[in-house]
Order: structure tokens, then sequence, then C-alpha cells
């Protein structure tokens, strides 16, 4: 019935006499945001908020729930398989981030050219993006085998003796699933610099080759600036999808060996779908939405700062 | 107007709403709510089921269960029921298996009209029982004169605290495949009903043989953790919700010394990461004996039937720990339940105890399934079944069958992390004796 | 002109290039030849990358077994639907977020943003008992359309862009007599060409390739989409590799189809000259 209510109250857009510049402005915004948002809030809004608010409950997902103040996070904050998740999840999304944003880059700049069968090249590399979970975790897995597999290869051909056993051990299994993962994932980035890069307008490129500059001052001082609004997405979406990653992870090592590659999102999981106590899923949420929250603040800071 | 107000008044109508949506899902639905399992029969139904005379059945149920397409039991048990019942109409939910405990409990919870469903694993039997949707069927039970006692003890694993949640469906334990070629080129006679774990280590460094990609191995264990702890409950004097592990350490032990150094199992790891389906690895004939649940052959006879594989392959019973006799086993049965919330509680039962009863287990045992309800009558309708080895009679024939996983709170967690330790047992990320006493540490904290 | 490149650029520029789809294809090449592998031979190592004997019955049994036909079409309904709603309203919204001032638009998108942060694990439950007990729609497409039209993610991409659109123009357009509708449809929207093929491509691929969705959603056959087709064959008991490599070809070949025709819109320079004024 809110909803009814906020909706009824806006949905005149038409200017009235009586109203400042002010209100019909809000009005105004309001009714860009208006079709979007009704479906967001009553199918998304709704059930997160009140998905967050079990933190601070007792839930089995069907019995009434019970009040229990702070317990789930006690519980997960003295939970040494929680403490292993967020430290992990930390490394993952700090790897993650950083590489996959440079590649992305990198590899839009590179594919942003005239040149013949370019199409093919960008569907190549976004291909990774699109192909299913299961079949890329299956050649992954094969790829890093120890004795056989590939990779190992290569690494023999350099010299390396002492090749690494990847998957099989709790010490490398997490840099290969982040190797798998930003693999899996820089298409997706690179088409969206490869968007941004078509608002850099070409008279400005052009003027700047003019004036003597070189590829690489061209990229700094010209499109590197054109690109922030770009790249505050990409960091944060790569920032949230790293916190949030399961499909991938699960498909190549199921959390394991152990709890090697067990993240954030997989604990949350387990509390959810193995444990069936969403009190102690949703605080363990709570902490990645806190997480989240904080970075993201932090970066509007930065933008807001480098839009002045 | 302003904005945050209009904000605080949407987060209000959020509280309200997801308040809401909480109590549905709390309560299952006013019209079917607490409900009376001491007397359903006249309950919701219109006519009033006489339960002497089998008056015509009416009516659709939705039914819940996993990979109908690939495995035909289901399809027929509900085509057998149709057939007797033409007025029953019968909507199958078809998931896929490896997402059935995740759809089934988002389905309860949720408050979905299914009315009867089929439990997949035998850990999350407990949850869903102790959330109370699983409808108590004994008043039922009472009423048809049923005796469970034909179940042989299968029934009384799914009575929880007086109610029976479920009823017994299948029930598949562990048996020794084995490879009728490679044994007959090693020249060593075939694996026998009765045989020790010491004897079965013995015997397959017999018939391991060849190097490289032609090695034959003399035995395989799946990377699940049951393959390996198992056998450590298979006397029934221990079972996985204890909080000392040490009784499968002999069995750690032996399946490490097989693969590390006898050479005579494949490496845990290799098997792991290069995704090796016990399926796979058995059926092109790379393995001499694999012990593995009943259900493999169903799959086997399919594989051959359709030139898959040419694997002349044989059925042992599983081999036993020292101290109990041949024909312990160790294995898990499939219960059937009915939804506590499902409007149809009538028609549900008489599906159960269609499926569960001799017409449904004839059904299953016809397909190569071990039916709950299980006979020397049924036995040889499954070991006759075309496709099955010679012999096979003898070697499915069982003393006891421990439940792999027993029914109790905390069990899918305990298995979880059991899992977790097994594969750094397994990797020799940690020692036996360490991984051991990590797994009881956890298993305390967890039962609490 | 610029884009004239010498020679000897263009020729590392390839080398380059096909170096890197070699590391990115690689999987493409080895589901292509699982796919034509019987299920023993998918995982032998060393790899067979031409079976001997290709298993063209995989594809057959595919067909056979699933109704792949009303799979596909299915999938193709929500996905298009979905798109459409999706572009739409994320671009509507997304003006709204970047152009136009109003008190308490920063928090509101805050909020949009703040709910990716959410992982579905945890208000899944609580959507699907919204859904069925007050919506009543599980076991629709409907159901499916609506929760992927609305996420906030298009918003925040499209916002982003629409930054991007200098304010200048804006006004001119206003002194011009325009209206905010006018200036959304005459002149945001033909400059965010780029940005709203990137929409379409992301919802084309994350609504083809959802699984979790249809998964819990749907129960009748007829309504299931392909993902959850391939998820279908991979039982716990049986893993047909070759099938499952089979279907995942079959499922990719519209992705790549769209993303080829949308891709056509990133070409270097067009997007912006005409507009500048």
């Amino acid at each position: 019935m809110a909803v009814k209510e906020k909706a009824g109250r806006k949905s005149p857009p038409a200017p009235k006499g009586g109203m400042t510049l002010r209100q019909r402005r809000t009005l105004m915004g309001l009714s860009f945001i208006t079709p979007n948002f009704i479906g967001f809030f009553v199918l998304n809004l709704i059930p997160i908020l009140f998905a967050l608010l079990l933190c601070f409950n007792k839930w089995d997902g069907f019995n009434p729930m019970e009040f229990v103040g702070l317990e789930n996070f006690k519980y997960i904050f003295t939970h040494k398989v929680f403490q292993q998740a967020v430290w992990k999840t930390l490394i993952f999304t700090v790897f993650s981030v950083g590489v996959t944003m440079l590649l992305s880059l990198g590899l839009a700049v590179l594919i942003n050219q005239k040149l013949k069968g370019i199409g093919i090249f960008r569907t190549a590399i976004f291909f990774p993006y699109v192909a299913s979970v299961v079949a890329v975790a299956a050649v992954w897995q094969m790829l890093f085998q120890k004795d056989m597999g590939l990779i190992n290869e290569i690494l023999r051909f350099f010299g390396v003796t002492d090749v690494p056993g990847w998957f099989a051990t709790t010490q490398w299994a997490l840099p290969g699933v982040i190797i798998v993962n930003i693999w899996k994932n820089m298409g997706y980035y690179m088409i969206i610099y490869l968007a941004a890069l078509q608002d850099v307008p070409t008279s400005l490129v052009e003027a700047g080759m003019i004036d003597g500059a070189n590829a690489w001052q061209r990229f700094w001082h010209i499109k590197w600036p054109l690109l922030r609004n770009a790249t505050f997405f990409v960091v944060m979406m790569l920032t949230i999808n790293s916190f949030k990653s399961f499909d991938l992870i699960y498909a190549l090592t199921e959390g394991g060996p152990g709890t090697a590659t067990t993240l954030l999102s997989q604990y949350i999981y387990n509390q959810s779908f193995i444990s069936w106590d969403y009190g102690r899923a949703s605080a363990a949420a709570m902490v990645l939405f806190a997480i989240v929250a904080v970075i993201t603040l932090f970066q509007f800071r930065l933008e807001k700062k480098f839009s002045e | 107007m302003n904005l945050k107000k209009v904000l605080s008044l949407a987060l209000a109508g959020a509280m309200c709403l997801s308040l809401l949506a909480g109590c549905t899902g709390g309560a299952p639905n006013p019209t079917s709510t607490p409900a009376p399992a001491s007397n359903p029969p006249a309950e919701q139904s219109e006519a009033p089921s006489q339960p002497a005379e089998p008056a015509e059945l009416t009516g659709t149920l939705k039914v819940a269960m996993w990979d109908m397409t690939a495995d035909p039991i289901f399809a027929s048990v509900i085509d057998a029921f149709k057939d007797a019942n033409p007025g029953v109409t019968i909507e199958p939910i078809d998931i896929p298996s490896a997402d059935y405990g995740t759809k089934l409990s988002v389905m309860l919870n949720g408050g979905s009209d299914v009315d009867v469903f089929w439990v997949k694993d035998a850990d999350t039997i407990y949850p869903i029982a102790k959330r109370g949707q699983m409808a108590d069927m004994s008043s039922y039970i009472t009423r048809d004169g049923l005796d469970l006692g034909i179940y042989n003890g299968q029934a009384e694993d799914f009575n929880i605290d007086g109610k029976q949640i479920g009823m017994p469906f299948r029930t598949d334990y562990y048996v020794l495949f084995y490879n009728k070629d490679i044994f007959d080129a090693a020249g060593v006679e075939y694996p026998s009903n009765d045989m020790t774990w010491a004897e079965f280590e013995e015997l397959a460094k017999k018939v391991t043989m060849g190097e490289g990609v032609d090695k034959k191995y003399g035995a395989f264990f799946h990377t699940w953790q049951a393959c390996v702890e198992n056998w450590g409950v298979q006397d029934g004097e221990h079972t996985i919700m204890d909080t000392d592990y040490s009784f499968f350490k002999p069995y750690y032990e032996m399946v490490l010394r097989m693969q590390n150094d006898d050479k005579t199992c494949m490496d845990y790891g290799t098997v792991k990461t290069a995704n090796l389906h016990y399926s796979g690895v058995f059926s092109d004939g790379s393995v001499a004996m694999m012990p593995m649940g009943t259900w493999f052959a169903a799959t086997m006879i399919d594989k051959i039937n359709k030139g898959e594989s040419s694997v002349n392959w044989g059925i042992a019973t599983l081999p036993h720990p020292e101290n109990v006799e041949a024909g312990y086993v160790v294995g898990a049965t499939t219960p059937i339940a009915v939804n506590s919330a499902s409007p149809n509680q009538d028609l549900a039962w008489e599906f159960v105890k269609f499926v569960c009863g001799s017409e449904g287990a004839a059904i299953v045992a016809s397909h190569g399934g071990v039916p709950a309800l299980l006979d020397d009558a049924t036995l040889k309708v499954i070991a006759g079944v075309d496709g099955y080895p010679e012999g096979a009679l003898e070697a499915l024939a069982v003393k006891n069958i421990c439940r792999d996983r027993p029914i109790a709170d905390k069990v899918s967690e305990v298995n979880q992390m059991l899992g977790e330790v097994h594969s750094l047992i397994m990797l020799g990320e940690v020692s036996v004796d360490e991984g051991l006493a990590d797994m009881g540490e956890q298993s305390k904290s967890i039962q609490g | 002109m610029l884009n004239k490149i010498p020679t000897w650029r263009k020729v590392l520029l390839y080398a380059v290039l096909i170096l890197i789809c070699l590391i990115t294809l690689l999987p493409l090449v080895w589901m292509l030849s699982a796919s034509l592998k019987l299920d023993k031979d998918v995982f032998r190592i060393p790899i067979e990358w031409i079976p001997s004997d290709p298993a063209w019955s995989n594809y057959q049994r595919i067909w056979d077994q699933v109704p792949m036909l009303r799979f596909t079409f299915n999938t193709f309904k929500i996905t298009i639907i979905t798109t459409l709603i999706q572009v739409f309203t994320c671009s509507f919204a997304a003006y709204g977020f970047a152009k136009c001032q109003f008190k308490g638009r920063n928090l509101l998108f805050l909020i949009y943003v703040a709910t990716i942060a959410v992982p579905w694990q945890v208000y899944m439950l609580p959507q699907y008992t919204m859904m069925n007990n007050v919506f009543h729609m599980v076991d629709t497409h409907a159901v499916l359309i609506l929760l992927h039209s609305f996420d906030a993610f298009g918003v925040f991409l499209l916002r982003q862009f629409c930054m991007g659109i200098p304010n200048e123009l804006l006004e001119a357009a206003r002194i011009d007599g325009l209206s905010e509708y006018g200036i959304y449809r005459k002149i945001v929207l033909p400059q965010m060409g780029p940005s709203i093929a990137t929409l379409v491509i992301f919802t084309f691929v994350s609504n083809w390739n959802d699984f979790m969705g249809p998964m819990i959603y749907l129960n009748s056959t007829e309504l299931k989409t392909v993902q959850l087709g391939i998820r279908m064959f991979m039982g716990q008991y049986s893993t047909e590799y070759g099938l499952i490599m089979a279907a995942s070809v079959v499922s990719l070949i519209p992705v790549v189809i769209v993303f080829l025709i949308f891709q056509k819109q990133f070409v270097q320079g067009i997007a912006t000259s005409g507009l500048k004024g």
C-alpha cells in the first residue's frame, strides 16, 4: 500500500502553477525513475530488506522467527571458517579487481580499431564470459592438472621444475581460481570500456595527434580522463562481483580442498542451504554488504572529487 | 514534497510487506494451517474416502522428483499409479539432481503447492521433518492396517518423535563391482561374497597391471568421503555423528597405502582434478574392483545396451571389516513424504502407499533398483533383470544395512565438514591423525 | 586520416590479437572436441583434440532427449522481453539519476547500487515466498521476466554513461524549449547507442545463461529454458559430459550471434561526431 500511495503522489508530472521550480524538478526527476523504481522496489528491494533484517533473528526459513539480537554476529565472528572466508575473499577481490581492470582496459584500447575482422576478435575475447560455467570449469580443471595439464607443461618448458599442484593443494587453489576468474570476466569489462571509448570524441584525439602527442600521451591525457565514469562503474562492479563470486568457484573446486577456496558467498550458501540458518546467512551477508558499502562510499567520494 | 519522507514511508511499507511475507512463510497458509494429522481423513476430502472399499480416486497431485528423464523408475511408478487410478492426474516436478535439495526446500519453505516429494539426500530428511513439512502418516497407516514390519526396520528410520514422516521407497547399498576381463587376464579368481577389507587390499595388488595410459588399477575409490568413511560405519557401531573419528583410521590408512605405496588405486588428486567420474572409469575397463552403490548396476546395464561399454562385469558383496560377518553393508534408504501443507493429504497417501507397496516395489525391481520393500522374490526379480550379471542374487543378499548418514539434527553440517577434511587427508595436505583430530573438534563445535 | 595504420603495426596487432584469442578460445575448442566424444573419452589424458571417431550422435541425442526447440523458444521469449523492458526503464531512470537535479537523488541511487551487493543466496527465499504467496506467479515466464527486468545493474550502467553527456548540450536544448522528455528522446537516447548496446549484450547474456532463476521458479517441463535443459543432463549419478558439451555448444550459438550484431555499435568515432554541437 505504501507503493500505491507514493505513486499516487507523484504520478501527475504535469507542471502545476503552484509549485516551486525545485518541486517541479523533483517531480520531473522522479517521473523518470518511477517506472523502474516501482518494479525494483516491489520485486527486489522488499525481499532484500527482509533478508537483511533476518540477521537479528533465528530462522529456519519456515517457522516463526525468533529475535536473537546480535547472536548471529557473535557466532560468525568466532567461527573459524567465516574468518578464513573473509580473509580469502579479500585476497580474491584485490587480485581480481586489479588485474581484471588493467587487462580489460588494455584489451579495450587494443581492440578499439578499424581493422578487418575485428568483430571476430572481440567475440573471441568476450567468449569466456558467455560460455557456460560448467564447461569452462571442466576445461580449466584439465589445464590445471598437476602432471599432465597444459599449464604445468608450459611452466616446465620455461624451466620451472617444482610445478604447483593447483586445485589439488590448499596454497595454489586460490591463485588458480583467481586466474580463471580473471580470464572469464575480462571480456565483460572490456566491453564496458569499449563502449566508453566510443564517447571519446574523435576530434579530441585528432587534435592530440596534430599536437604531436604519442599514443601513450594521447591515452593518458585525452582518453583516460574521459573514462572516469566507466572506470568507476568497472571498479564497483568488479568489487561487488568478486565479493559475490560463487558459481565459477563452486564448479571449479566446490570451495576445496578443505576450505581453501571457500569464500564469503559460499559460506553464505552453506549457512542457507546446508545449515538452514537464514539468520547466520543474513549476518554474513551483512558483513559482505558493509564492506562493499564502505568501498562504494569511498568511491563515490572520489567520483565527486574528480567531477568537480 | 520531501523525498526523505517518501523514502521513509516506502521503507516502512517495505517492512510491513516483508513482515507479511515472513508471516506467510512462517505459517504455511491459512487454508491448510495446522494440518491436523491426527484425523486427516475427515478433514478436507469432499467425499470422505472409506478405507474398506477402494473408491475411485480423483484429483491432481504435484510430485517432486529428480532426473526423471534419466531414471525410468520415477516415471514408471507414476504411470503405474495413473493406470490403476485413471481419475488421478499426476503433475511431475522434475528437478536437476544436483539442485534437488535446494529447490525442494525453497518450495517447501516458500509455500509451494507440491503434494508429494521424494527426499534425495539422507542428511536433508531431518531438517525438513524438523520444520514440520513432512506430514505424519501414522493415522493412515493405522487406518489401512499397514504392517511396517515388512520394511525390515527401514520404516522406523523415518519415525521421528512418534511421527511417521516418510515411507521407505527404495534402498541403495554398497556392493563391489568388478571387471571379469581384468581378473581373467590376471588369472585371478573373481572376488568372493565373503571378503574382508584386508583381503580386498591384497586382491587389488594381484589384479593391478600395466603402465601409463594402459594401466589397469586393482581398485577405485570415488572422491566422495563415503567411499572411505562408510567402511568405518559398516559394523553398525559408529556413526558419522560420533566425535571421535578414530574408527575411520584403518580405512584412511588403507586407501592412502593403496594410492601412494602400492599404487593399486587411482590417486585422489587425479580423480578429483581430472573430473573423472566413476562410471566412466569403470565402464571403460580401467579398474578391476569398485565399491559403489547398487544404483550403478542400472547405469552399467544401460551403457552396455547402448554400446558405450563392453566391460564384462560382475557384482560381489561389499567387503567387510574383521569384526562383522559378510552381508553387513552400508547404504541409505530413499523416503517419500507428503507435504504437511498439501490440501490433498488423502490422495497423497494413496500415492505413497502405492509406490511403497508391492506394486511399486515390483516396478522398482524390474528396472534393476532395490525397493525398500525387499524380499527374496523381489531380489530374484532384480537379479533376473536383463543385463544383470549372474551370481548377483547371492551378492545382493544382505544381513544388515547400516545407514551411512543417520537421520538426526546437524547431520548435513557434519557431513559437509567431513567432506572438507576428507579432501585434505586424501591430498596429503594433513596427516590422517591430524585430519581425524580436526574432524572431531569441528564435529564437537557443530553439534554444540 | 588517422585510421591509416602502418603495415608493420597491423601485422604486430594481428599477432597479438591472435595470441590473446588462442587463450580465450581454448575452452571453446575443447568444448567442441568434447562434444564429439563418448562420455568415457571426454576426460582422457592426453587430450585428443580432433576425435578420430566423432560422435555426432551426441547432438542427435540432445535433440531426442530434450525438447530443445521448445526450450530455445522459451529462453528467447524471456530474454527478449526482459531486454526490452530493461533498455526502456533503465535508460529512463538513468537519465533521471544522471541529469535531473533533485533532493534525495544520491541516496536513492545509493540504495540501488547497494542492492547489487546483496548475494542472492540470502534473499532468494523471501523473494520466492513473495512471488508465490502474494503474486501467485511461480511456474510462469512472467516471474522470470519481472525479476530480471528490474535489477539495479542496468540503471547503474546506463547512469554512468549518461553522466558523460556534456551538460552544455542539454542546457542548449532546454533553451531551445525542449521538454525533459524531449531531451531524453531526441538527444540522450541517440547519444547512448554504444552503452545501450552494452546493456543489451549483458542482459541478453545473463538471461540466456541464467540457471538459478528458472531452476527455482519453473516446474513444468514445457516452460523450461535451455540452461535448465543442460542441467537436466547432469544427474549426480550419470555425468554425461559429451552431451553437456554438445548442449553448451548449441546454447552458445544464439548469444554469439547477438554479440556479433551488437558489437558493430562499437566502431571508433561514429558515436559522437554527428552530435557535437
